[in-house]
């Protein structure tokens, strides 16, 4: 293993301790429910990231499939008596694996057209999926929603398995996305992102490449909305499959470094308690949006390459410069990476 | 690099402003700790514009209340935030106020969308969750101990209004034909559903009956399709923009069934006037809970501060205001009986017997719902006159309607 | 037969509207490769200024299109220069982002000073229509395709007779070769985003007419004007009016009959003709895939 692997996996297990923690040490219901919210979003944006972030499209559609995920378990759960409060669980890895599955003809559909078409595109599987949402109320319940069978958990540490369940989730799609940045698949997937034809024309078997992401981000992504439904105990279209939601988990990505490993991580983690905390405090006053709007520009003109990118670079500068102060002028040739 | 700069300025004055305007207005007086109510609101976002009528309603209380007194001695505080129209932060919301903040007693949101999942926040921590506007019979089917709905009738009963009327007239005078059409919503499919039940059963002929989404309503073809059914009467399960839309259109389509029903938006005497036009209301039929010139238990003073506070006059104050209003007088008297703020004693009060308010009294079934019913009001001479049933009446039923001008 | 030939008529007329919105956008992308979310919540706009105009000014709306185009095209070369410009790396995706959040902010904005209340502009023919042939024709909606129409024509004017439409014309086919021969692409862009959000406000001001509104109303619009915008081939302003005439002929006639599944035939027929066109009806073919 190489001392960057090293310093990878030493920090990986830092942060996913301190997150197994939190729960127990701090055990205010309000506190673990906010902490969920952000797990959620982080599983979100790092599952975004795998095909907005590694391979550069900008997907609008992801968060369908979280709605089909939140019906998925609901309606398994209609059929299925409730008799352990983790059934639901456990349920939400098939119902990951079959929306992933599901999700591969689409991709081969729509990642025939690409960049801004793609984002249009995509946005209309948003539009059309809460139609289906919507109308086909005999499955889904239509406008009156769909209630989820009520989680049998104690009130003292009702949110905790909930809580440990997505961080489980987050686990799980954190390795996927360090898997294929490292591999072989991960340089495939960066170089579409900077030519796709260039990298056709030097054999990349884009297409598969593509399709690989795009259905574990649907999979990862139906997932969470599978234990977002659990946890909210009901489910309507407009929440299910929320425009605005997906804008956020981008926000996200961007803010924290998209197409890095932890850049979505540590954006879903600053952005989603900062975005409870503004309706909680701002609440009252059409500020909020306003709020919400300048941040987001300033994200975008500030941070475009996000605060993980921005912040290794600055750390790099530095440590160069003070080993440059050490060892004397540099040799002449080398190159600055 | 300018352009940039002035991006910069531009944002900071925003944020600067934001947080300048943005700090919470409510304030006290008295010696004793105030008790604390939590209420999370619609105020942004898809469900902000009934969301911010609610607040006025609590919000005129609040003085009210405070003005005599407070409750059990102790002044009223309320503590409103923003659920931005989002199930996630509703529940945060209730979350924190409970909590966190360890509010004194919690009221619900507007929307039948997020009364569901923070309901049972508020079970879960024994909560009393007196709700001032949800429609779904499914949430009422949650059977949740602590719900109520601070309304005099279910849901259901907006349609039901409608039909007691109409049956209550002699054979030979009912339309001979109806047209259903109807949002798709929680509650309003479910109400038509009931007025469909029963016209077929009294033998009145169904021509016409559709359900219209949410979003992008074209109402102009839609009201021709009506149109071209020929229905003596309409019976349209309205929410808001939607009623206004039809009426604009029914004018335009010169479509002017016998009898016209519309089961929101038509009440709304602030803004259906102005949003269909003044000379476009008469004889459309609607449903209230509340009117301004009913004579129960503190209406009159509900209404005259509401003037005093807000402005306008009395046709202007939204039913919305009256419900929200309605959930702060309720609790008022059940603490005081109960002489302590305790929750568990509060909601076995609620249940036990009859409360009165501005609406009328108000009693639940054990899963929240009101156990009254609507009242049948319709737009005469510019005004909006309650026409059924007969007790309450300020005005004899106009019809047929007549034609628009 | 009456009622199908009658939803047409409706949607044709409302297509116009549409058609005028859509344009806009349009135009803005052709031009800078910049996808413009905010074109829905300036036609919002553009309705709460005509509404201001009419209750406070007592301006009649028609007329008031005038004076809103001009203030929105100020207020579009300023967004431009303040947000779009910026943004050099990576606009095509960048921009859907940052127009987006520049939605909401004037969502927001909208919101602290109309409140949310639904607003109507009520003019005294705003439910009034006449006969023909047994159709009634609403005079608004009449009134709304013939400005509609009215200001497509003057730009397609514009852009084939002037020198700044030719300059247009030329950065939206070729921006490297426009600048070569000495077009400051920069000012193009700079107007070209002016026109496109005056476009959208003047339609808008027409459209408060006809519907009730509020600043959620755009989230509902936005989806109509990228489902045309894609059908009519992204770039493509005579792509996007026959698409808007098309989409809004097939909504109009699915409301009569299956009123639930209306917005579904927006994106079906997108999804089916991007099945088969990429490129859209009028788009250069290939760009969209290459």
């Amino acid at each position: 293993m190489s001392r960057a692997t090293k310093a990878g996996a030493i920090r990986a297990i830092l942060v996913f301790a301190l997150l197994l923690a939190l729960p127990f040490v701090f055990t205010d219901h309000w506190i673990v429910n906010i902490a969920f919210f952000g797990l959620m979003f982080a599983v979100l944006a790092v599952a975004w990231n795998l095909i907005g972030g590694y391979a550069g499209y900008i997907w609008l559609g992801s968060i369908a499939f979280f709605g089909l995920g939140a019906y998925a378990l609901a309606i398994t759960f209609q059929h299925v008596p409730l008799t352990s409060g983790y059934l639901p669980f456990f349920a939400l890895i098939p119902i990951g694996i079959a929306i992933g599955i599901v999700s591969i003809p689409l991709a081969l559909l729509l990642l025939r057209v690409r960049a801004a078409t793609f984002a249009v595109v995509s946005l209309a599987v948003l539009f059309v999926a809460e139609i289906f949402a919507f109308n086909l109320d005999g499955l889904t319940g239509g406008p009156q929603g769909l209630g989820m069978a009520l989680p049998p958990f104690v009130v003292t540490t009702f949110e905790r398995p909930f809580y440990l369940a997505m961080l489980v989730l987050l686990a799980a799609v954190m390795f996927c996305s360090w898997y294929l940045a490292k591999s072989k698949f991960g340089l495939m997937l960066f170089a579409i992102k900077g030519d796709e034809d260039r990298a056709r024309g030097l054999g990349v078997r884009t297409t598969t490449v593509k399709v690989i992401a795009f259905a574990l981000c649907c999979g990862f992504t139906g997932m969470a909305g599978g234990l977002w439904a659990y946890y909210i105990t009901w489910i309507y279209p407009q929440f299910a499959m929320d425009p605005n939601t997906m804008f956020a988990i981008i926000l996200m990505t961007y803010l924290g470094g998209k197409g890095t490993l932890w850049g979505p991580v540590l954006g879903a983690f600053l952005l989603a308690p900062a975005k409870e905390y503004f309706a909680y405090t701002l609440g009252g006053s059409a500020f909020y949006l306003i709020a919400y709007a300048a941040l987001f520009l300033l994200v975008m003109f500030f941070l475009p390459r996000g605060v993980v990118p921005t912040v290794a670079d600055f750390l790099a500068r530095h440590r160069r410069r003070a080993a440059v102060l050490a060892s004397g002028p540099r040799p002449a040739g080398e190159q600055v990476a | 690099m300018r352009s940039h700069r002035f991006a910069w300025a531009i944002i900071g004055i925003l944020a600067v402003a934001g947080s300048a305007c943005s700090s919470s207005s409510t304030s006290t007086t008295g010696s004793k700790s105030p008790v604390v109510v939590g209420i999370s609101l619609s105020l942004t976002g898809d469900f902000s514009d009934s969301g911010k009528t609610e607040q006025q309603g609590y919000q005129l209380w609040q003085s009210v209340q405070n003005a005599k007194g407070g409750m059990l001695g102790r002044q009223i505080q309320l503590k409103i935030v923003d659920d931005a129209s989002s199930p996630d932060t509703a529940v945060s919301n209730y979350q924190n106020l409970i909590t966190r903040d360890k509010v004194d007693l919690v009221f619900g949101p507007f929307s039948t969308l997020l009364t569901a999942p923070s309901a049972l926040v508020a079970a879960r921590y024994g909560y009393a969750f007196p709700d001032p506007a949800d429609g779904a019979p499914k949430t009422l089917n949650e059977h949740l101990q602590n719900f109520f709905l601070m309304q005099p009738a279910g849901p259901l009963d907006t349609g039901l209004t409608w039909t007691r009327y109409i049956l209550s007239l002699p054979a030979d005078q009912r339309p001979k034909s109806v047209a259903y059409i109807s949002l798709d919503d929680p509650f309003l499919v479910p109400a038509v559903a009931l007025d469909r039940t029963a016209f077929t059963a009294a033998g009145i002929k169904n021509v016409y009956d559709n359900i219209y989404p949410t979003e992008n309503v074209q109402m102009t073809p839609l009201v021709a399709a009506i149109a071209a059914a020929q229905p003596d009467m309409v019976v349209a399960g309205t929410m808001e923009a939607d009623s206004f839309d039809m009426v604009k259109a029914m004018v335009t389509e010169k479509f002017n069934p016998k009898y016209l029903f519309f089961m929101n938006g038509a009440s709304d005497s602030a803004n259906f006037p102005t949003n269909v036009g003044k000379q476009n209301i008469e004889g459309i039929f609607s449903a209230l809970g509340w009117y301004p010139e009913e004579k129960t238990p503190g209406n009159a003073e509900f209404v005259a501060e509401y003037i005093k506070k807000y402005g306008g006059d009395a046709s202007q104050i939204s039913a919305d205001t009256a419900e929200a209003y309605t959930i702060g007088q309720v609790i008022t008297e059940v603490v005081e009986k109960v002489g302590a703020i305790d929750n568990a004693k509060i909601i076995q009060q609620l249940h036990s017997s009859y409360w009165p308010s501005i609406q009328g009294s108000l009693a639940w079934d054990a899963d929240g719902k009101p156990v009254g019913t609507l009242l049948l009001v319709e737009w005469i001479g510019g005004k909006l006159e309650v026409v059924y049933p007969a007790t309450d009446a300020t005005h004899a039923p106009v019809v047929p309607k007549p034609n628009w001008p | 037969m009456h009622l199908l030939i009658y939803g047409c008529i409706l949607g044709i007329l409302l297509g116009g509207v549409y058609g005028l919105m859509a344009s806009g956008l349009a135009l803005v992308w052709g031009i800078m490769r910049v996808l413009n979310i905010a074109q829905a919540v300036c036609v919002i706009l553009g309705s709460y200024l005509a509404f201001t105009a009419f209750t406070v000014l007592h301006v009649d709306p028609m007329l008031a299109v005038l004076p809103i185009s001009v203030v929105m095209f100020v207020f579009g070369v300023g967004i431009y220069y303040a947000f779009l410009r910026p943004i050099r790396r990576d606009r095509e995706s960048l921009s859907i982002l940052v127009t987006y959040a520049i939605a909401i902010g004037i969502e927001g904005a909208l919101g602290l000073i109309y409140t949310t209340s639904l607003q109507h502009t009520g003019t005294s023919y705003a439910t009034q229509s006449f006969e023909v042939g047994g159709f009634q024709i609403p005079t608004v909606e009449l009134y709304a395709f013939l400005i509609s129409v009215a200001i497509l024509g003057l730009l397609a004017l514009m852009l084939q007779r002037t020198r700044l439409g030719r300059a247009l014309r030329a950065a939206t086919q070729n921006p490297t070769a426009a600048r070569l021969l000495g077009v400051d692409i920069d000012r193009v862009s700079a107007v070209g985003f002016g026109i496109g959000i005056s476009t959208a406000a003047a339609a808008g001001a027409v459209y408060g007419m006809i519907y009730s509104f509020n600043p959620n109303s755009h989230y509902d619009l936005i989806g109509i004007l990228l489902a045309i915008v894609v059908l009519g081939g992204f770039g493509s302003m005579r792509g996007a009016i026959v698409a808007a005439l098309i989409l809004g002929v097939i909504a109009s006639v699915v409301f009569i009959y299956w009123p639930l599944w209306a917005n579904l035939s927006f994106f079906g027929v997108v999804v089916v003709v991007l099945l088969f066109r990429p490129q859209g009806l009028w788009g250069v073919p290939n760009w969209a895939t290459q």
